[in-house]
């Protein structure tokens, strides 16, 4: 990393995001604009106090922000950093130590961070965010369609863009979140959105991102016959066994049934069948699919699959994933584990296996990201997600891989690492203020800006606080 | 084998009398002389005609090796019969001339088995469909009538439909003739009856398993009354649905015989001027046991619930013992401390065949110590000091008895208590001892025949089985038979001539003569049969050396108290005191015994290091932390069953107490996050919930251990959603209440109850009159009113709270906490000024719609307004991170950290009224604590102690050692399963039918294993 930036030619074209809303908070406004002309930060604080009033008609479109702790993430962290960014566009990391001169357009906003933590913003992977708003409020859930075979299902048109959870995800530094289509065999397609935007449109930045696939359950049902409410229902375990290959087999047939289909297209049938049409860029190998499966029999089943077959697979959930650690590692399988915070589910496992286990999958080499599950209530608490990193680094993972799959692997696995992830020149504007460690449960996320955009750090939960905390004491 | 020419039963010997007559006649005086009580024999019975007739019951069993009783045998002894009684047992006697006379050599004869827990089965599975009555006898509180979901119970009879002590065995003994020749061929002679549905199931009856009307079978009738914690044949939406229901039930039940008997007896003393008591079937029943003139026999069907019984047949004056649930090898000491009589089932858990070997990892180790141990359990019981009688009950081949009996005594229980187990111990225990359980002078003449080395080689057959005098021949086995006998079998057939008729005519297994040329095979075709058996015989007796050895290790093995020295000293270490000390750096902390001696810095001169006692534990703590025991006010983790008794809207009488699960690994997982006292609540499913029970989490421990005795009672109360049902679906809208205003409405209702209750007791005491009925529900309820139980209150909005406030204020009662109370920021004012604590999440919200409004500074806002703050888990993997959660109040709202640590340390003490007790390292507390690698707000921290009462229940350093432990022994335990499957050659396994799963039956323990219960969800 230089101390210098090359302003020219690093825009790249992101006429694909389109501006959010700049959503200005009270504080936002209050902070004072500082704009200077080739600033050095030896003359800053002088010529800070110098322009402190000054009025610019200059555009805003530059913004240098300053004296930050700069978690780059793809490199080293810079204890005084100072970014650069244009257009939402990041265009300038700077080490503050280095006497190379930092250069910046005349008309930038200084924006001082006050030595607090500078992070590229967290991905959630395989989210209901936006999908599911009240866990108990059938109405607000749009989460799970029916039937076992739906890839034409597409999270992303069904986001609510004013559910409440979102702000207050983003309010601890989750910026985008990959809604997935719950249930079934083939789930549907899911997509990347920003947390961020005034409409689903606006919100997508890149579709579909995977296609989801919920492993059919290995797992055998070994309730005793007279346990049974209706003993019609029980099935021994040999049946048990037969059904359960009858169902890997549909599911093996339906992928290959996608690639005759696309073969077909490209030698020029036009019958648009919408289910196959959807599994197109499956079956070409544009997209991943990502594999939901904890125990270690689907596990290891879906990855004999894939091989076998050649699927490009991203294990999301992963329970078990840490017994088959050297496997996934030789077929660069990344997983999305998603129980860190899961009780032991075997009787003679360790009572931390599931807050070691990140550490042991990235040591045989494997790439972790974080989830934190699926569900309406894991949407809720989307907000925790840095937390089941962080519990993973007090039982041994380095503290940079968790970071690390917290932002740029996750963006990485779903192909936007070019513009997401990590806080590099070229790289969309897309980064928190914290008050401290973000894996720390005691700081706080102060500034948020998504694709250059501040964004407010508002939600339901700062209202409500702000209200009652009002509310007149008794006399 | 010498064969009577005469005779057509080729098995039946008889031998002609060749004594003399006069030395009879003498032997008959002289019998006559000293028993004059045996005369007159009464003469057979004759039949009408066109009956067979009865034969004659005069034998003399000669020659066989006589089993007296166990220890006592005689070889080639005679056994005289007269009548259906043993007229003499003896060696040299000679039997008188009107015996029919048995030749017996090389058969060796026991005295008749009994099955002391015999249950026959329902003859229709399921009772048909009731239609709504108008009038039943039944609990009023499932919804306004005609919509009510508990249907109630026809005609007169107790309040709860599953509580039937009114039934008796010995009224509905009709047993089919094909169950009774089943446990013949065992060598069962005699069995105690016993009612199988229920929860008080009525008496049971001694019968004698012989093909006559009942009326003879019936030895005695009302033998005992049963009782079982049976949750398998529960009703959903009846009442009691959860284990701690079916325990209140009881307990209610008992203390209502009772009343029932005080109350008749004061109207029969004055029957004017009150009002007529009513007529209960089912307590008239209860009576005899209630005045321990009849025993109760429980069921627990748990390892931990005997532990419940015996505290629940002492707490009730009961006359008491068991039947095993072949669970007693995971706490042998309970089973010692109930000190009675066990009957014990042989049911054991058989191997399973998983259709792929990775199949094999959802195999629990539990599981899999659960078969190993399930033939040792038998020997253990033995080993704590106990009686023990064994059953068949519960076999779902009663044929696999004999193959298990063996197998425990394999495993070290001693065949003469294997005996004692078949004969005199459930002839004592059935109070027959007079009657059955030898061969001895006057008894009944139930003998059990067995050939070759006896009952407790399995290969040999029971040959034969006396009932009352009668001989019952068992079906023989083809199989078994030499061709040579067969041969001569037929032989004999064909040559048939009249002879004596004896009831074993109907012999199925007989072969008929056109079957002799399927008998009549080639040699080498029996060659190769012989090499297939002596193969088959080979593989068993390799089977059989696999399963004799065990492998499993005892549960209790490294588990519970890692240290506990008279002494423990820690220097150097940030101590977070919780007290008005505050944090201290470099600070030591003294532990005496089990209390908190000294917590002082170096640097504080005015205190001189105090003295330390010898042996004491010294650490260097630097660099670490050092935290009071973590509290959690609100937990439901460590409860056995259900965690909601979910039918009634007031449940008052169930308690956790009854319930607590001593032998969950969760107690281990949430030591290993610092936690050392946790509230456990009854879940909110009804707006008066149970009784709560706080325990600390001394690993290892009983369930009773495991309590904090000093802590006050408490209730749980319900308020939203859950107990209005909301979320329970469309179908279950009939429960009042359904609305909030409902919710109000019933609460009233309960406290004016029992006030009323209150009021009706005192009102006896003082001046008499007839006796008010013990109410367990009102009691409870009277005791909030009377300031001795604590109410902890899950809510959420804010209406509610303040609803619960008000209407409690009326009463003059002061609410101990509002739980989950994730509005209470809006009313924090209002809840300070009542004086109730708040013990809320950190940050949970919106998993329904009364949470929408929770917000994470909850916690932070009422502390600033003056509330008594906690944050609680709810959850048994969030209790494992209590101390990360009191990290989020820093974060949220501020809150300083060390008044933020207190959310999970002194402040909930304080909610529970134990923090004289815990919460907070002062001297003179309990030494509760947990050592920390950094600040316990620090996402980085790792526990590495957890301390009560002075020892050390957690150690990091210790973890990977006995998880390696836990991993090597299923290892060794999967190692041992397969080697037995691979023996059996993955035939499907001889010895297992494809239905029986019962290997896989989870043990109430560890039902919940890697589950989270929490009573966010409604159904909990």
């Amino acid at each position: 990393m230089t101390g210098t930036s090359v302003i020219a030619g690093m825009m790249k074209n992101n006429s694909n995001i389109d501006r959010a809303p700049c959503l200005s908070s009270a504080s936002h406004l209050a902070r004072p604009k500082v704009i200077a002309r080739r600033l050095s930060p030896l003359f800053g604080l002088f010529l800070l106090l110098f322009l402190f009033t000054a009025v610019t008609t200059a555009s805003a479109e530059s913004v240098l922000l300053q004296h930050a702790i700069v978690h780059t993430v793809s490199g080293e962290t810079l204890p005084h950093g100072s970014v650069l960014i244009q257009s939402g566009k990041i265009v300038g990391v700077f080490d503050e130590t280095q006497p190379t001169r930092i250069t910046y357009p005349a008309d930038a906003t200084l924006v001082d961070l006050q030595g607090q933590h500078l992070y590229p913003g967290i991905i959630a992977l395989n989210s209901a965010l936006g999908l599911g708003e009240i866990d108990a409020v059938r109405a607000t859930q749009d989460t799970t369609e029916v039937g076992d075979y739906r890839p034409d299902v597409q999270s992303w048109i069904a986001v609510n863009p004013d559910s409440e959870l979102i702000p207050v995800t983003r309010a601890n530094g989750i910026t985008h979140a990959e809604p997935a289509p719950q249930g079934g065999v083939v789930g549907g397609l899911s997509a990347l959105i920003a947390l961020d935007g005034w409409t689903t449109e606006q919100m997508t930045i890149k579709h579909p991102v995977a296609l989801h696939l919920y492993w059919p359950s290995m797992e055998l049902n070994t309730t005793p016959k007279e346990k049974f409410k209706d003993e019609s229902k029980y099935k021994s375990l040999e049946d048990q066994a037969k059904e359960r290959k009858a169902k890997f087999k549909a599911l093996d047939d339906f992928f290959l049934e996608a690639r005759a289909y696309a073969r077909a297209r490209t030698a020029g049938n036009s019958d648009i069948n919408p289910p196959w049409e959807a599994m197109l860029p499956v079956a070409r190998g544009q997209i991943p699919i990502m594999v939901h499966a904890h125990d270690v029999r689907e596990i290891k089943a879906a990855v004999k699959w894939a091989q076998t077959n050649d699927y490009k697979i991203i294990l999301a959930g992963g329970r078990d994933a840490w017994q088959v650690a050297d496997l996934l590692a030789a077929r660069q399988i990344p997983v999305i584990y998603e129980s860190t915070w899961t009780l032991p589910q075997h009787d003679h496992e360790a009572y931390d296996v599931h807050f070691r286990a990140p550490e042991l999958l990235r040591k045989a080499g494997v790439k972790v990201v974080f989830g934190n599950g699926s569900g309406s209530f894991d949407a809720a608490m989307a907000k925790n997600l840095p937390y089941a990193a962080a519990q993973a680094v007090a039982f041994g993972l380095p503290e940079s891989e968790a970071l690390k799959g917290l932002t740029l692997y996750p963006a990485q696995l779903l192909g936007v690492a070019d513009r997401l992830g990590s806080i590099e020149p070229g790289k969309e504007a897309t980064f928190f203020v914290a008050d401290g460690d973000i894996l720390d449960l005691r700081v706080n996320v102060k500034r948020m800006w998504i694709a250059g955009h501040e964004v407010s750090l508002e939600s339901r939960h700062t209202r409500l606080y702000e209200k009652y905390k009002n509310r007149p004491r008794p006399k | 084998m010498p064969r009577c020419p005469l005779h057509n039963e080729p098995e039946l010997i008889t031998k002609p009398t060749q004594f003399n007559r006069g030395f009879l006649l003498g032997i008959f005086a002289l019998l006559l002389l000293v028993c004059p009580c045996l005369l007159p024999a009464a003469p057979a019975e004759l039949l009408p005609s066109g009956f067979r007739p009865v034969p004659p019951g005069v034998h003399a069993l000669v020659g066989a090796t006589v089993v007296v009783k166990p220890g006592e045998v005689l070889d080639s002894a005679t056994i005289l019969i007269r009548d259906g009684y043993i007229e003499k047992v003896g060696k040299n006697l000679t039997p008188p001339p009107d015996a029919r006379v048995w030749d017996m050599k090389g058969l060796t004869i026991y005295a008749g088995f009994i099955d002391p827990y015999l249950t026959l089965g329902a003859k229709s599975k399921s009772a048909p469909a009731k239609k709504q009555l108008d009038l039943t006898a039944g609990v009023k509180f499932l919804g306004v009538n005609p919509q009510e979901r508990d249907a109630g119970t026809e005609g007169p009879g107790y309040e709860v439909a599953r509580i039937t002590p009114e039934r008796r065995a010995a009224q509905t003994f009709s047993p089919d003739a094909k169950s009774l020749a089943q446990l013949r061929e065992l060598g069962f002679t005699a069995a105690n009856v016993t009612p199988e549905k229920g929860i008080i199931r009525g008496t049971s009856a001694l019968v004698a398993l012989s093909d006559v009307e009942p009326n003879r079978a019936i030895i005695k009738p009302d033998v005992f009354q049963h009782i079982a914690f049976d949750l398998e044949n529960r009703k959903e939406d009846v009442y009691p649905e959860s284990l701690m229901g079916v325990v209140a039930v009881v307990r209610q039940s008992f203390f209502d015989a009772q009343h029932y008997i005080l109350d008749q007896a004061d109207f029969h003393k004055r029957p004017f001027g009150r009002a007529r008591p009513e007529f209960n079937p089912g307590l008239e029943a209860l009576i005899p046991a209630t005045e321990k003139k009849m025993t109760v026999v429980f069921e627990p069907r748990d390892a931990l619930l005997v532990d419940r019984a015996t505290r629940m047949a002492h707490e009730l004056n009961l006359d008491y013992f068991m039947v095993s649930s072949g669970q007693e090898w995971r706490r042998p000491d309970l089973a010692k401390a109930a000190a009675v009589p066990f009957i014990v089932p042989l049911n054991f858990p058989v191997l399973p065949k998983m259709p792929q070997p990775d199949d094999w990892q959802q195999v629990t180790l539990d599981q899999l110590r659960a078969w190993d141990w399930a033939p040792e359990n038998p020997a253990v019981l033995r080993k704590q000091g106990l009686e023990i009688a064994v059953t068949t009950y519960g076999l779902t081949d009663k044929k696999d008895f004999r193959k298990n009996l063996r197998l425990a005594v394999d495993r070290g229980l001693a065949e003469n208590d294997a005996l004692a187990a078949l004969t005199t111990v459930p002839a004592r225990l059935c109070g027959a001892e007079n009657m059955l359980g030898t061969i001895e002078f006057g008894k009944q003449a139930n003998l059990t025949v067995v050939e070759g080395k006896g009952y407790f080689d399995p290969e040999a057959k029971v040959q034969s089985v006396w009932i009352d005098g009668r001989f019952y021949r068992i079906p023989s086995d083809e199989e078994k038979e030499s061709k040579e006998e067969k041969v001569a079998k037929v032989e004999e057939k064909k040559e048939a001539v009249a002879k004596p008729v004896t009831p074993e005519e109907g012999d199925p297994n007989r072969v008929k003569p056109e079957e002799k040329g399927k008998v009549t095979t080639t040699a080498k075709e029996e060659k190769s049969k012989e090499d297939k058996k002596q193969a088959e015989k080979e593989q068993k007796l390799a089977k059989m050396k696999v399963l004799q050895q065990r492998v499993a290790h005892s549960p209790l093995e490294g588990r519970g108290v890692l240290a506990s020295p008279p002494g423990v000293l820690i220097r150097n270490a940030t101590v977070w005191t919780c007290g008005p000390t505050g944090r201290l750096e470099n600070a030591n902390l003294l532990i005496i015994s089990n209390k908190i001696a000294a917590v002082w810095q170096e640097k504080d001169a005015s205190k001189t290091s105090p003295r330390i006692p010898a042996g004491s534990l010294e650490m260097d703590g630097t660099g670490l932390n050092i935290t009071p025991g973590l509290i959690d006010c609100h937990s439901h983790s460590m409860i056995l069953g259900d965690v909601n008794e979910s039918t009634l809207t007031s449940t008052a009488m169930v308690r956790i107490g009854d319930v607590v699960n001593s032998e969950t690994p969760n107690i281990y997982d949430q030591l290993a996050g610092g936690l050392t006292v946790a509230n456990l609540l009854h879940g909110s499913a009804n707006p008066i919930g149970g009784q709560n029970c706080v325990v600390k989490l001394r690993d290892g421990e009983t369930p009773q251990g495991l309590k904090f005795i000093e802590a006050p009672q408490g209730i749980k109360f319900a308020l939203g959603e859950n107990v209005k049902q909301s979320n329970w679906g469309d179908k279950i809208v009939t429960r009042f209440p359904q609305t909030r205003m409902g919710v109000q409405t019933f609460f009233a209702n309960r406290f004016i109850a029992a006030r009323q209750y209150l009021k009706t007791w005192a009102d006896f005491k003082k001046s008499g009159g007839p006796p008010p009925r013990r109410d367990l529900e009102l009691e409870a309820i009277g005791e909030i009113l009377d300031g001795t139980r604590l109410i902890h209150c899950h809510s959420y909005r804010q209406d509610e709270i303040l609803m619960l406030i008000r209407l409690m204020e009326q009463f003059n009662v002061k609410i101990g906490t509002f739980q989950h109370v994730l509005e209470g920021y809006k009313v924090a004012d209002e809840i300070a000024q009542h004086g109730a604590g708040g013990s809320t999440f950190a940050d949970w919200w919106a998993y329904k719609f009364e949470v929408y409004d929770a917000i994470p500074q909850n916690g932070s806002l009422m502390r600033d307004r003056g509330v008594l703050v906690s944050f609680n888990s709810d959850s048994d993997d969030l209790a494992r991170r209590l101390y990360l959660e009191a990290a989020k109040a820093v974060k949220y709202g501020g809150t300083p950290e060390e008044e933020a640590l207190k959310f999970v340390t002194l402040n909930p003490a304080k909610q529970l009224h134990i923090d004289h007790r815990v919460g907070s390292l002062e001297p003179g507390k309990d030494a509760d604590f947990a050592i920390w690698s950094k600040s316990p707000l620090d996402f980085q921290t790792v526990c590495q102690q957890t301390w009560i009462d002075g020892k050390k229940y957690f150690d990091l350093s210790l973890a990977p050692a006995r998880t390696a432990a836990l991993a090597r022994e299923r290892d060794d335990l999967l190692a041992k399963a397969k080697k037995l499957n691979a023996l059996s050659n993955g035939d499907g396994g001889s010895d297992s039918s494809s239905d029986d799963n019962s290997f896989f039956n989870l043990s109430l323990e560890h039902q919940y294993d890697g589950h989270i219960r929490h009573c966010r969800d409604d159904e909990e």
